[in-house]
């Protein structure tokens, strides 16, 4: 899946209403998505310095009563308010996508415990390894491809890729 | 984990109408199904089906289809259970099947060592000479052109040369005389060689009026090996097959009980596991039969024997790789009726069978009682230039041969496909050839007497 499908936010839905968290907050996929079980709770702004231009979607989903959240396995006999779910897009259009050679596993470290080959922030040359996708013990080093600034892992580590996913967004120099 | 409480999950490694097939038998079973694509495929109907389909790769096959760690990989990160390979492609390869048992995958077809047995084309001469099963007069392996003509001495001319390593016409030289054979030899072994990465040849006496017939079998891998009637298959250009039927009419009735026990014998003797099949030559004036090679995976045209026997063969695999349910007895396998099954090919009859990728505009396939077709096409689709030209299987049904192909006239006449030319004006003309009707045809017929007149006919 190289994009968020209906199915996996309903699941991720799912997941937060069965849950006893408070928020949820996912980041990547070019999506970002807030929920919360506290219906006058916002997301803060998301990026600060540029405001990207926002999408917020308002999506009906089934919210947790606070019986509920105090006891999670009654949860599903429990019918639940409507709470208001915020999706919000924080892509920019011009952050050009790091792409899966193949299929494969990614790692974003050379080995594991060791520091990831980048970080959000962190400049890049066309030729810097970013990260590697590994098919049968067989590694193969996946490079920027352009000169820039990492600004988002969209992947995992050790999560199942497919060719042509994309793995980081590396915003280009001027 | 106790049988019961698995789940079964499959992963496809293929493609087109097959991995379609699968998708739905796996679905009608219960079991998952997750197909790996490439990327011209990734919005296939077959991965639109599947409960989950990842693409492995870009679309030249050797970095989706042929890439055996990519698919094994996939297989593993998706946790399937079970791999059918469909054919073509790596359905074939011991090494598949070797890196499914390492990772913990049922492999739908059978065992590595099955499979080299019958794969070397020398073994499996040996194998057949084990059961006694009847073969024409052939050599081991020749090593140069001086060794081929000492051979062929001894054989009589006109032989044939084939590969070792492989089928489907690459290596196949037919020679006459020794002048043929000195000027052929090299030729045929450099394509055997580029085929297969394998230029070894053999020969063997040429039947020069053959007709192709092939046993449909399936084992439980503990030698207990079950057959479902055979196929004729003689309608071929350039060795591939283009209309198949099931059963092959011209057969007497003690040559057809022979024929199924000789491939029955076969592949009992090595322990043969899931569905595959034995191709023999019939030579109709001697009314013998001739073994002439295994394919070990479920062919292109199984469905005529599906047909006849009222099995879904997919299914079958399925239920046997998966333990969920045991081979069928003999005796439990009713014959009747007669199918046909044409190939529908991107390809142009009028240009040398040109292959004409593109996209599909209208898609109107025929329907009706008797009719069936096995495709993932539908208006719009786009016919990709990397694969095979095969986009639909086109199978009718009849109490008998004459009821079929009455049928099968019927459905070619309203099958209609825009956008792309197809072989259909060809198979409509074949259908309605005297020789096709009255069963007069042999493994040359097409090339020699249909083309060209269908050629003449178009100018």
């Amino acid at each position: 899946m190289s994009k968020i499908s209906q199915q996996d936010l309903e699941s991720l839905l799912d997941l937060f209403d069965r849950s006893e968290w408070r928020e949820m907050r996912v980041q990547g996929h070019g999506v970002e998505l807030f929920v919360s079980k506290d219906p006058n709770a916002r997301l803060a702004d998301p990026v600060a310095a540029t405001p990207p231009r926002v999408a917020q979607v308002a999506v009906q989903a089934p919210a947790a009563t606070p019986a509920a959240r105090q006891d999670p396995p009654a949860r599903t006999e429990v019918p639940g308010t409507s709470g208001t779910l915020h999706v919000t897009a924080t892509t920019q259009a011009h952050w050009v996508p790091v792409r899966a050679p193949c299929l494969g596993t990614f790692y974003s470290a050379p080995k594991p415990g060791s520091a990831p080959f980048v970080a959000v922030g962190q400049r890049v040359t066309p030729d810097t390894e970013v990260c590697i996708v590994e098919v049968m013990k067989l590694f193969t080093t996946v490079r920027a491809g352009v000169a820039g600034t990492v600004r988002e892992v969209l992947v995992r580590d050790s999560e199942l890729v497919e060719f042509d996913q994309a793995l980081l967004l590396i915003e280009p120099d001027a | 984990m106790p049988e019961q409480d698995r789940i079964d999950r499959v992963f496809i490694a293929n493609r087109g109408e097959l991995a379609l097939r699968v998708v739905r038998a796996a679905r009608a079973l219960g079991m998952e199904s997750v197909v790996g694509a490439s990327a011209a495929d990734r919005d296939s109907l077959a991965a639109r089906e599947a409960d989950r389909v990842v693409v492995l790769g870009a679309a030249q096959a050797r970095e989706s289809y042929l890439n055996a760690p990519r698919i094994v990989h996939a297989a593993v990160a998706t946790g399937c259970t079970a791999l059918h390979p469909g054919y073509g492609f790596l359905s074939e390869r011991p090494d598949l099947v070797e890196l499914c048992a390492e990772h913990g995958i049922t492999f739908v077809g059978p065992t590595a060592a099955a499979m080299r047995q019958v794969g070397d084309k020398l073994s499996a001469r040996a194998l057949a000479r084990g059961a006694n099963v009847p073969m024409t007069s052939g050599s081991e392996k020749v090593a140069n052109v001086e060794q081929a003509l000492e051979v062929a001495a001894g054989i009589g001319y006109p032989v044939i040369t084939k590969a070792s390593a492989g089928g489907g016409g690459r290596g196949m030289v037919v020679a006459h005389s020794a002048a043929d054979l000195i000027t052929s030899f090299d030729r045929a072994s450099t394509a055997a060689l580029e085929a297969f990465g394998d230029g070894t040849l053999y020969l063997e006496r040429f039947v020069e009026k053959a007709r192709h017939v092939e046993v449909q079998v399936m084992g439980d891998g503990e030698g207990n090996v079950t057959h479902f009637g055979e196929r004729d298959c003689s309608a071929q250009r350039r060795y591939q097959k283009m209309i198949e039927e099931a059963p092959a009419a011209i057969l007497p009735p003690d040559v057809r009980k022979r024929l199924h026990r000789a491939a029955v014998q076969l592949l009992a003797g090595i322990g043969y596991r899931n569905a595959g099949t034995v191709e023999f030559l019939y030579d109709e004036a001697r009314q013998d039969f001739y073994f002439m090679e295994v394919n070990a995976r479920l062919q292109v045209e199984h469905p005529v024997s599906e047909e006849i026997t009222g099995t879904d063969l997919v299914r079958q695999q399925l239920l046997l790789a998966t333990g969920r349910a045991s081979l069928p007895e003999q005796k439990d396998v009713k014959i009747a009726g007669h199918a046909i099954e044409v190939r529908i090919l991107a390809e142009d009859p009028d240009r040398d069978f040109m292959p004409t990728p593109g996209r599909i505009t209208r898609w109107e396939p025929p329907t009706g009682e008797g009719v069936r077709v096995d495709s993932a096409v539908v208006a719009g689709t786009v016919i990709p230039p990397y694969y095979d030209s095969m986009i639909a299987k086109l199978i009718v049904r009849g109490r008998t041969r004459d009821e079929a192909i009455h049928r099968l006239a019927a459905a070619l006449e309203c099958y209609v496909i825009e956008g792309i030319p197809t072989n259909i004006p060809l198979l409509r003309f074949i259908v309605a050839h005297p020789d096709y009707r009255a069963n007069r045809i042999d493994t040359r017929w097409l090339e020699h007497t249909v083309l060209p007149a269908f050629q003449a006919k178009q100018e």
